[in-house]
Order: C-alpha cells, then structure tokens, then sequence
C-alpha cells in the first residue's frame, strides 16, 4: 500500500540533494562524515521519530498529550493484545522447534558420516533465500479448498485445518528460522575441537559425561538461536499476510498493517506496539545474556583440533538420512511442489470442474502487469540497494570491530542491535510517518512516495542484519594488515580497496546476494512504500492473488525465484571467472 | 640465499629521528609520558622493554599508525609529527615489519613484496628486478608464486622482511619480528635482520622485549619502562654500567639478595646479608650502613672447584641443574636466597653442598 500521492519521482534526485552537494563543496566532508549521515536519515530518524510517538503524540499533531502512556493500554487489551499474545507463543514454539531441528542437523551434518548430510549443505542458501510469505503460499496452493491436491482427489481437510491455524502458522515460521538457527550452532560446532570430550574421557568422565560438557559448549551458540528465530518469527510479516490472514489467527505485525491501513491512522498505538515487539526482542536477548550469566565460552584456538567423524551402520544411516530428508520435504520439498504445481495447473482458483497442466499461467504472466515491470522494478532497486547496504555494512563492521572501544562503535553496536530487532513493518511505518510529517516536508523532503524513499527504506531494513553478518568476517582481519598498506605507501582508502575489500570479497559477495535476493522479494516495505504506479513483484504477486489468479501468481513466485537464483549463479561465475586468484583462494579457505 | 656482503643493493640515504616530549594516553594510563629519544642515522637502535612499557606505542607513532597527544617527531629537520600536524604514514618513507607478519593473505609473496614498490615511480621491469632481488637475498628465490598460508612462519617473516628493504626505505621499523618463531628461526632470522639493515644502510629501529635479541642486534639500546626512557646507551654500558636497579634486572640477572653496606672502596662495596659477606660494584654512589638490593648477572657466578675457598663466595645446595653443552647451569639455595644460572664444567648432584664463588665484576649493588 501507498498513501496516495500526484508525486511520482522515480530516478529523480530531490532537491534537497542539490542543497547538500553544494555545501559539501565549502565544508570538508570525510567519508565517516557522510556515513553517519546517511545513517541518521535512513535509520536514526525515521525510528526515533516514529517510536518518540508514542509516548508523546502532541510533539507530531498526532494527539493532545506531550507525554502519556495511554497509547500502550489498546496494545495490551482487545485485538491487539490477542495478536500479541499470539505472536509471543508462536515465537517461542518456533524457537525450541527451529534450534532444535537445526542442532540435530549441525550434529548429524558435521559429526557423522550420514549419507544425506551433502545434500543439506546445497540446499541451506536456498532456505535463506525462500521469503516466508512464499513458503507459506507453497503450503496454502497444496492443501487449500479446490487446491492442488484436493485437484488431484485426495481428502486434506484435516491437515488443512492444521494448516490453516497455529499449527500451520508455527510450522512455517520455524520453516524460516532453521537456517539461521543453524548457521550459528553449526559455526559453533565447527569451532569446538575434539580436545574437550577427550579431556573429559581421559580424566574418567564417561560418554555422556563428555556429551553433557560439549552441550555445555554449545550453549551460547543455542541461546543465541533461539533469541534470533524468537526475534524472526514475532517481526515476521510473511506468514502474517499470508497464512494467518486467510487463517484469521491474528499476529502482531498484521495487527500493525492493519492499524496503518485504518482511517484515522493511529499512529501513536502503532508506535506503542512497534515499541512492545522491540521490547519483546530486547526481553529475549537479555534473557539469553542471564542464561548464561556472563560466561565466556571462547572454545576457538590455533591448538583446536578437528574433531573426529563418528560413523553409522547401515541402519543408522539409513535412520539419520531419512530424518535429513523428512526435514528437507517440509521445509523445501512441500512449497516447491506446491508452488510449480500450482503454477501449471489451468484454472486453480476458480470453479471450473477441468483442470489442466500446462505452462499456459507462464505464458500468460510473461506479459503480465504483475511480473514483467514489476521485476524489472524490483531487479532496480534490489541492485542499488544491495550495493549501498553492502557499502554502508562494510564501514558499520569496521566501525564495530574497531579494536579500540570509542563512542560511535557504542552508539553504533546499540542502534544495530536495536535495528535488527525491529521488524521490517516498522521501518516501513516510521518512514510513512516521518516523511510525511509537515516539518519535513517544510525542509524540503519531498520523498514519500518515491522510488528514492522506498530504496532508503530497503537499505535502511537491510543494513542492521547485513552489518551483522560481516562482523564476523570483518573481526579476522588483523590491524597491522591495514597498518602494513599504510606504511607500505597507500592512503587510507587505496588500504582499504587493496588489503580489506579482497580479503572479505566473498563474504561482501554474500552478503550482497542475500540483500539483493531478500530486497528483491521483500513485502512489508513493498507493500507499504512503493510509488503509485510502480509496484515491486512482491506487491505483483500479491496483487495477482488478491485477484484469485493463483497459477497467474505462483508462476510469477516460481520465475521471480529463478531470476534470483539465475543472478546469484550469475554472480558466483563471474566471482569465479574474473576475481584475482587470490580474492577465490582466500575464501575456499574460510 | 646469497652470501652476506654479497649484495648488490643500493645504499639508501638513512634518516635521523628525533622524539621530543612525546606524550600518548590510552584513558589514564601513559603509554609515552614526555618521552624524548634521538636515533643517529644509519644506526641500529633496540628499544627494549616489559610489555606495557610503551615501545610498541612509541614505534607504532613514528610510523604514524598512531597520533601523539603533544610532543613532536622529526625525521632530520622535517617535523612530521606534532601540533596540528601528522603526516600519514604513506608519506614517511618508512617501511615495518610486524610482529604477526602482516602479509596480506589474498596476495601471493611476489605480490606483497612488490606492493611497497607499487606507489613508488619504479618502471615495471626494475620492480621485477627488486622484488625478485629482495625474495632471493631472504632466500625465497622459489617461492614468489606461494600465498601466505603455503608458507612456514619464517618464511612468511621473511616475506614481511623483503617487503620492508626492498622500497629501500630511509628508516627501517621492526616491531617485535622474532617473538612468534622458534629459538633455532629466531637465531637464523636475527642474523639476516641484522646484516641486511646494515647493508642498505637505513637507519633501524627495533623493539623488542628479550634482551639477548637486543644485545646481539644493536649498535644502541634504549630501555624504557612505563613510558620513559630509562637508559639510552652502547650494549656494553648497558650491561655493565646500567643506570638504575630496573635496567640492571631486565637486561639479565640470575638473582638478588638484600644487605647493608659495610665498607666502600673505590667502585667497590661489601654487603652483609646474614652470614655471608659479598664484594660487588656500586650501581649507583653508596655509603656505608645503606640498605641495598645487589643483582647478580648470570657470569658472576660459579661454583668453585675448592670447596675450602671462602673468598667472596657462599655455601648452598643444589636444587636443579641444566646441561647447556659447554657445561652445567645449575639452581642453588643458600641464605642470600635461590640463584639460577651457576655455572660448572662438570655436573653437581642435586641436592649436593657447593660453595658458590662471586665475581664481584659482574655484581651490582643499587640502593633500596
């Protein structure tokens, strides 16, 4: 949705720009400088300003009071509050479940010799890539009424029913939050050498005595699972507009879409619940700070030994493998099918009595309003965002993994983390908020509505859990590399282009790929931010099954997802074929 | 590897370095407090000291990797550090080597090499000249091609080695290169250090916490104690004449007894400690009824092959021993206390009664 608007600037550079290029001309402007600019205005701002609401709606025009608390009652009572509740438990749930699942498989993919373990490692980017609205249409196109199985005779009302209700919803929320569930244990495990069992059996601890120490272990990296999949699952947008919608089991962020959908907008109790979800996430990686009470678990060294393959009998493998596949089909298999099903059947979503299969729907939508522009669009502005993102991460991890403490890696460590945990519907509130309120468009911002606010909005969404995920990589590098450049005759950022950008290149490649991939196919801000006229194929697909074009839309699903999957081989062949020898070497290594 | 002295490298101009009233803080913690030190170009100079001491700070802003709070820095009459201004470290003509290496991991050893030369007007063909030069005289003749991870730790170190001579900078900066290899490397590595530095004339700067790598290397040592240069001297004056009692102990005791003076002869002083009565060198002016320290370097002691000789010496029991192939370290206890490295041709029996013979030479008695 877009607020509705005569203003279409698509490409155009505001205004306001022009003023700012020409006083960077008289001041000296460092890159940190423009950095933290950026920062304020895509990410600072719009949040601060949109969450101060809510305590203080007289300061925007939004209410009489310049302070109360009364625009929290409402999130805590009647439909709010049962969405609340509702996304609370299902957090929770999907939590256990989703790091359950994945420890099982980090054990299984890394410490045995299970046949299937191969088959895993190639299909867990696939998961991260998959948005959770897709997953969830997956499921619904199979099991819905006149869906692709009742199609094909069989009786599924009773797991429709299941589907359609907190089981359904809960199953695919876990679905999304495997992976990153097990990216962290599976790193963990990787880093716990096989010195600690043999020093428990050595020292007379028997078999699950030394299990029991390597859970111990295991425990932060399993903390800090379940604090992410509970953060992912309660600011999950997707599911909520999708499954629990159709379900009319109501979750928090469907609550806020809703509210910003009202007429009057209440933006000071959309506020107070953005507020209350952030706190919920805050609540959740404090608890898991308490779990483990300031224990350092640090079990990674140059001395850290591999750790041995433990191997299966015939029954074992055979035990272990179809646990990996059963996993594989719920979580892989099943929206696959239901989606390229779906996609070929003539006629799903209709009451025509004949059904055909064939690519008629891809036909079709190949010169549909719904997928040709819209995945141009998307393709756009998925490039520029994930180019500035990636950018802008590179310099946030830097600043983070400065090795001396300083003010700006404090202020910038608490205002990712808090970032991370606010849901993408939020961003894409605080920006409708902010950028439509009267004083800054009296500054000259003329941006709502525009490709140029949507772009900020991706990058500002994407910057937080990208910032994050190049810590890691960023925090190997060494200081005396960049010291080295630097009195080996190269400029701070000749240092940077030759020593820093190669030695991450494949993590910053990565890291691209999962922004571009998750912009491309991004909802809530789409949904909420894009320009009059120019929806994103998201919105696309959306709009196409809101007209019960559902093979019309699944074929858009399945071909959007193949232009992302085509750039992301795309992107690894040229990495392959023109990054120096080096660049490759270095990151076959990692 | 080519012979030493064989060399065709050219002899660069060596640059003098002078620090003035060099202050740096990390909170309230001085790293440098009003430090001043003056390098003579084409010298060697070692800072040695404890970690915490500053050096790494000191040699880390002579770089310009870090900023002073106030003082200055100059290389001859150019200032390039100080009041509003800090030249980047790109532009002081200086090359490092660290103490991790610091090769960069996606460049091959020809490729780090040649990086100092890359920002330098060197035609292609001289670059190819000097990079294979420098890998051949550190002995790495075959190994261009090789990435960082291929190689052994000394070899990376002589990697770091040949990318820091081959710009041939006017000041050389080592921090710390040897402390992450072996004692056999460390010994092999020193050497090269040491005869390459002084065959492309830079002038060199050294920091280093072990005082045996200081001894061999320097033409001038410097030890430096929390942020202060302690004593600025030749190694021998270091060793024999050093300026306070922290010098005398971190550039190698094999241990330390309290006493009272007794009587004063000249350079001389006997101590009382219990029983024993000892003749040493004064560290600093004493007078009779003082309380000092006296510190023991390790050639001071032997045990005496006359266990009847009661000349400067003491009885005690031997603890442990150590084979050191030209003879025998060994551990005693006696009533000054427990002294380490007594030196015998011949092996004594652990927990053997030995009379202990001190060369008052080699003794240093500081004030308490």
């Amino acid at each position: 949705m877009a607020l509705d608007t005569d203003r279409s600037i698509r490409y155009q550079v505001p205004s306001f720009l022009n003023t700012i290029t020409a006083k960077a001309r008289r001041i000296r402007i460092t890159p940190m400088a423009l950095f933290w600019t950026l920062i304020l205005f895509i990410l600072i701002i719009p949040i601060t300003l949109f969450l101060s609401v809510a305590f203080s709606p007289r300061l925007f025009d939004q209410g009489k009071q310049w302070f109360t608390l009364s625009s929290f009652k409402p999130v805590f009572t009647g439909s709010y509050g049962l969405a609340l509740l509702h996304s609370l438990i299902l957090g929770v749930v999907a939590a256990v479940g989703a790091s359950a699942i994945a420890l099982s498989m980090a054990w299984l993919v890394l410490r045995t010799d299970t046949p299937a373990r191969k088959i895993w490692n190639g299909t867990i980017f696939a998961l991260f890539l998959a948005p959770s609205y897709l997953i969830a249409l997956g499921w619904q196109r199979l099991f819905e009424q006149r869906g692709v199985l009742e199609i094909m005779g069989l009786h599924v009302t009773p797991i429709r029913n299941l589907l359609y209700g907190p089981v359904g919803i809960c199953l695919v929320l876990m679905v999304k939050g495997i992976p990153f569930a097990y990216l962290v244990i599976a790193n963990a495990m990787r880093g716990l050498g096989e010195e600690f069992e043999q020093a428990a059996r050595v020292h007379g601890g028997s078999r699950s005595a030394a299990f029991r120490i390597m859970a111990t272990l295991l425990l932060p990296s399993i903390f800090s699972a379940l604090a992410i999949v509970f953060a992912e699952a309660i600011s999950d947008f997707g599911v909520a507009s999708t499954l629990s919608n159709v379900a009319h089991f109501s979750v928090a962020t469907y609550q806020l879409y809703q509210g910003i959908n009202s007429i009057p907008v209440q933006f000071p109790v959309s506020a107070a619940t953005s507020l209350t979800l952030l706190a919920l996430v805050i609540l959740a990686i404090l608890a898991q700070n308490r779990a483990l009470r300031g224990r350092s678990f640090r079990t990674l060294s140059g001395r850290t030994r591999p750790a041995s393959t433990l191997k299966f009998s015939i029954l074992g493998k055979s035990l272990t493998s179809g646990w990996i596949i059963i996993v594989l089909v719920i979580t892989l298999g099943i929206p696959i099918f239901g989606a390229v099903s779906a996609s070929m059947l003539q006629g799903l979503g209709s009451l025509l009595s004949h059904y055909s299969i064939n690519f008629s729907n891809y036909t079709r939508v190949l010169g549909s309003r719904f997928l040709r522009k819209p995945l141009i669009y998307s393709t756009e502005m998925s490039l520029i965002t994930a180019t500035l993102a990636v950018g802008l991460a590179a310099i946030a991890s830097k600043v983070l993994t400065a090795a001396r403490p300083s003010r700006s890696k404090r202020f910038m460590d608490f205002f990712l983390l808090a970032a991370v945990a606010l849901p993408g519907i939020v961003f894409a509130i605080g920006y409708i908020f902010t950028y439509n309120l009267k004083f800054i468009n009296d500054l000259g911002l003329h941006i709502y509505g525009t490709s140029f606010l949507l772009a900020l909005a991706y990058t500002a969404n994407a910057l937080p859990s990208t910032s994050r995920s190049l810590v890691g990589n960023m925090s190997q590098i060494q200081d005396s590399m960049m010291d080295a450049s630097r009195v080996h005759g190269s400029g701070p950022a000749r240092a940077w282009l030759d020593v820093t950008m190669p030695i991450i290149a494949r993590p910053l490649l990565i890291a691209w790929l999962l922004t571009f991939s998750g912009t491309l196919l991004e909802l809530p801000v789409s949904e909420l931010l894009y320009p009059p006229g120019s929806p994103p194929v998201a919105v696309g697909i959306e709009l196409s099954l809101a007209g019960f074009d559902f093979g019309g839309g699944t074929a858009i699903e399945v071909l959007s997802i193949l232009w992302a999957l085509t750039v992301v081989a795309i992107a690894f062949f040229l990495f392959n074929r023109f990054a120096p020898a080096g660049w490759k070497r270095l990151g076959n290594q990692r | 590897m080519e012979a030493i002295g064989e060399s065709t490298m050219n002899k660069v101009q060596p640059q003098r370095v002078e620090v003035r009233g060099a202050q740096k803080n990390y909170g309230s913690l001085a790293a440098l407090d009003n430090f001043d030190l003056t390098i003579e170009p084409g010298t060697f100079t070692v800072l040695l000291g404890p970690s915490g001491s500053g050096k790494s700070t000191l040699i880390r802003s002579i770089a310009g990797i870090e900023r002073l709070d106030s003082g200055t820095i100059s290389f001859g009459t150019q200032p390039i550090s100080g009041p509003g201004l800090h030249l980047p470290p790109e532009k002081r003509d200086l090359a490092m080597v660290f103490q991790d290496y610091a090769l960069w991991p996606h460049m091959s050893a020809y490729e780090n090499v040649e990086y100092a030369l890359r920002r330098r007007k060197v035609s292609s063909e001289e670059v190819a000249n000097r990079v294979n030069e420098a890998l051949e005289r550190v002995g790495l003749a075959g190994k261009g091609a090789n990435y960082p991870f291929q190689l052994s730790g000394g070899e990376q170190q002589r990697v770091a080695l040949a990318r820091a001579i081959v710009a041939r900078p006017s000041l050389l900066l080592f921090d710390e290169p040897l402390s992450n290899l072996d004692a056999d490397l460390r010994e092999r590595l020193r050497v090269e250090i040491a005869t390459l530095t002084r065959e492309i004339g830079a002038t060199a700067l050294y920091i280093t916490h072990d005082q045996s790598e200081a001894f061999a290397l320097a033409d001038t040592i410097g030890v430096l104690r929390s942020g202060k240069l302690q004593q600025l001297d030749t190694p021998e004056n270091i060793y024999q004449k050093p300026a306070n009692r922290f010098v005398a102990a971190f550039t190698g005791i094999s241990g330390s007894f309290q006493g009272t003076v007794e009587s004063v002869d000249g350079e001389e002083v006997t101590v009382r400690s219990g029983q024993a009565q000892i003749r040493c060198r004064m560290g600093s002016p004493l007078n009779v009824g003082e309380s000092v320290e006296v510190l023991l370097r390790p050639s001071a002691t032997s045990i005496s092959t006359h266990p009847s000789d009661d000349h400067n010496s003491f009885t005690g029991q031997v603890l442990d021993l150590a084979y050191r192939g030209r003879g025998y370290e060994h551990v005693i206890e006696c009533e000054l206390g427990v002294i380490s490295s007594v030196f015998a041709v011949t092996a004594a029996k652990r927990g053997d009664k030995v009379r202990v013979r001190i060369d008052p030479r080699n003794c240093l008695a500081f004030p308490l």
